[in-house]
């Protein structure tokens, strides 16, 4: 290849990695730049996106007792939910994958649409089940929300892990006498971990930025999840966006960092079942 | 398979299947009966009133006005992501240092949770604060402050780079994806038989990817039809309505006014909406599916 359209070619590649990088970037930084700067400083006009005298006060403020209530629900009802819909869509990924029954499949499928259904839609009638069942306001009306909207997806990802795995292990299993539930635990199971990590990656995702149950069926400043009480504080403090900024950091600090420690396995198993349809 | 299998197969799945006919299709009967219904603040018992309240609702002209915003969220919010998704998965697949960071890089406004990215964007056009309007200044294109949000003729545009901004990641990852299983093989035969770089993308490289493309598109319509947060955080609808769309006015009518019923309404005609997407998107899926056993 001719060297210099080489370089030229590489130095257009590089000018454009760098837009790219700016457009991610900037809103980024214009928000951490904005949480360090002085409460009592008055902003400049025009906006400045360095920060001149930087702070931690933001932080301080931000971090008030109700900001560590909405973090610890987020946290509570999170977890619970990655842990929930992981175990179900496991087990109902591998009855998926491994079986020939027509109804089965056609339920599966009817399951698997659901992740496109519009949640919007149907909060009504959910909002009034929930207050029957005397459960608004709980942590579980949220779990139970939540696992139900993730669970399509979470099977639909699980199952293309399981289709590559080969049937020989669990023959070979059921030659050696292991019932269905041994197979699933001692042989599926660990086989599945990359999967299993992608998924939960995905679940926690979704779930720490959930705001639409969370808003409808939280009343109280207890129970409120992370997304919900930050959206709160526009109106109740006035628009003080360097403590607002210092929040949106805190906030997702949690799912940043657990995306860029399993960021491979994760871009793994959410394009496999994209690409492979 | 035996029958004890059969059995156990039924126990491996019924969670999933109690849950989602519990929170998902029976709701969905749930919204079509309370549209028949009319409760109000004032009146919390629910009361039969047949298709009063679609009458009333096709009759207002905000009805018209949340189906063309929703049409012009939808069509643009989709074709911008998609189109800029497909261009920086096409950077993202060519050989050059840095490429891995850029890689990961690239993920995180989709990580960033919506509200968040809701509130930096409200913060971004703030007339006097915010960097939108001083990069515009100090680049000269105006000469004061725009309040982005609060007029009916920009609110919809901003909010709309707002959510293309969160969502072109997803649609570069998979398209990057996508990419990496085209045929090599095929692009050096193109470059051999003469054809330019512009030609190979699109006689080699996009049909290659045609399915994903198609897949892609109505799966992004789908999730930007039912867009809520960022919306929600934004402008709340408004100004006047210019950017309520099908979800924010399904939760402005039933949870700000209690308006079930009519909310309801809306809930319903955005069923019809999706169950028509998703058809087409079965569609194109068994189709790919053929074509792919074909070849």
């Amino acid at each position: 290849m001719n060297t210099r359209s080489h370089r030229s070619r590489q130095a257009a590649l590089l000018a454009l990695n760098v837009v790219l990088a700016l457009i991610i970037l900037v809103p980024f930084f214009w928000m951490v730049s904005v949480s360090l700067k002085p409460a009592a400083e008055p902003f400049s006009i025009p906006a400045r996106l360095w920060p001149e005298n930087p702070t931690f006060d933001n932080y301080i403020t931000a971090f008030r007792p109700e900001f560590r209530t909405y973090f610890m629900n987020s946290v509570i009802v999170s977890l619970s939910t990655v842990i929930i819909t992981v175990s179900l869509a496991l087990l109902a990924a591998y009855a998926f994958t491994r079986t020939h029954v027509r109804l089965l499949i056609i339920a599966m499928t009817l399951v698997i649409v659901t992740q496109m259904f519009p949640a919007s839609a149907i909060i009504i009638p959910i909002y009034k089940m929930m207050k029957g069942a005397n459960l608004l306001n709980t942590y579980t009306s949220l779990i139970l929300a939540y696992v139900t909207v993730t669970l399509p997806v979470a099977i639909w990802m699980l199952r293309g892990f399981m289709a590559n795995l080969p049937l020989t292990l669990e023959e070979a299993a059921a030659i050696d006498g292991a019932g269905p539930f041994r197979t699933f635990f001692e042989i599926i199971v660990p086989l599945c971990r990359p999967g299993i990590v992608a998924t939960a990656v995905f679940v926690l995702i979704v779930t720490w930025q959930e705001f639409l149950f969370a808003l409808s069926f939280t009343s109280t400043k207890e129970m409120r999840t992370l997304p919900v009480g930050v959206n709160d504080f526009i109106g109740q403090y006035g628009i003080r966006y360097g403590e607002l900024m210092a929040s949106s950091v805190m906030i997702s600090m949690p799912v940043v960092a657990v995306f860029f420690f399993l960021q491979r396995q994760f871009v793994a198993g959410l394009t496999a079942g994209a690409v492979k349809g | 398979m035996s029958h004890r299998e059969r059995w156990m197969a039924w126990i491996f799945v019924a969670p999933a299947l109690l849950l989602v006919g519990a929170l998902m299709y029976y709701p969905m009967i749930g919204t079509i009966i309370e549209s028949l219904y009319s409760t109000s603040f004032i009146n919390p018992v629910p009361k039969f009133q047949g298709l009063a309240a679609y009458y009333k609702i096709l009759a207002d002209p905000i009805f018209g006005q949340v189906v063309w915003n929703s049409l012009i969220w939808t069509v643009f919010v989709v074709a911008l992501q998609n189109v800029f998704g497909l261009l920086v998965a096409l950077l993202l697949n060519q050989q050059m240092p840095g490429q891995g960071l850029m890689r990961s890089l690239v993920l995180l406004p989709w990580v960033l949770p919506g509200v968040v990215a809701a509130i930096l964007w409200r913060f971004m056009y703030d007339p006097q604060l915010g960097l939108v309007n001083s990069l515009l200044i100090s680049l000269g294109l105006i000469d004061h402050g725009t309040a982005w949000l609060a007029e009916t003729s920009t609110a919809m545009g901003s909010i709309i780079m707002a959510a293309v901004w969160k969502g072109f990641p997803f649609s570069a990852i998979v398209y990057l994806a996508a990419l990496q299983t085209v045929d090599q093989e095929q692009v050096e035969a193109a470059k051999i038989d003469g054809a330019g770089a512009t030609r190979r993308l699109f006689d080699v490289v996009l049909p290659g990817i045609k399915d994903v493309i198609a897949i892609n598109l109505l799966l992004t319509t789908i999730l930007t039809f039912n867009y809520f947060d960022i919306i929600w955080v934004m402008t709340n609808g408004g100004p006047q309505n210019a950017t309520a769309i099908f979800p924010t006015q399904i939760y402005e009518l039933g949870f700000g006014q209690f308006r079930f019923g009519e909310a309801a309404v809306y809930g319903v005609f955005s069923i019809l909406v999706l169950a028509l997407l998703i058809m087409v998107y079965f569609g194109v899926l068994s189709r790919g599916r053929h074509r792919g056993k074909a070849s």
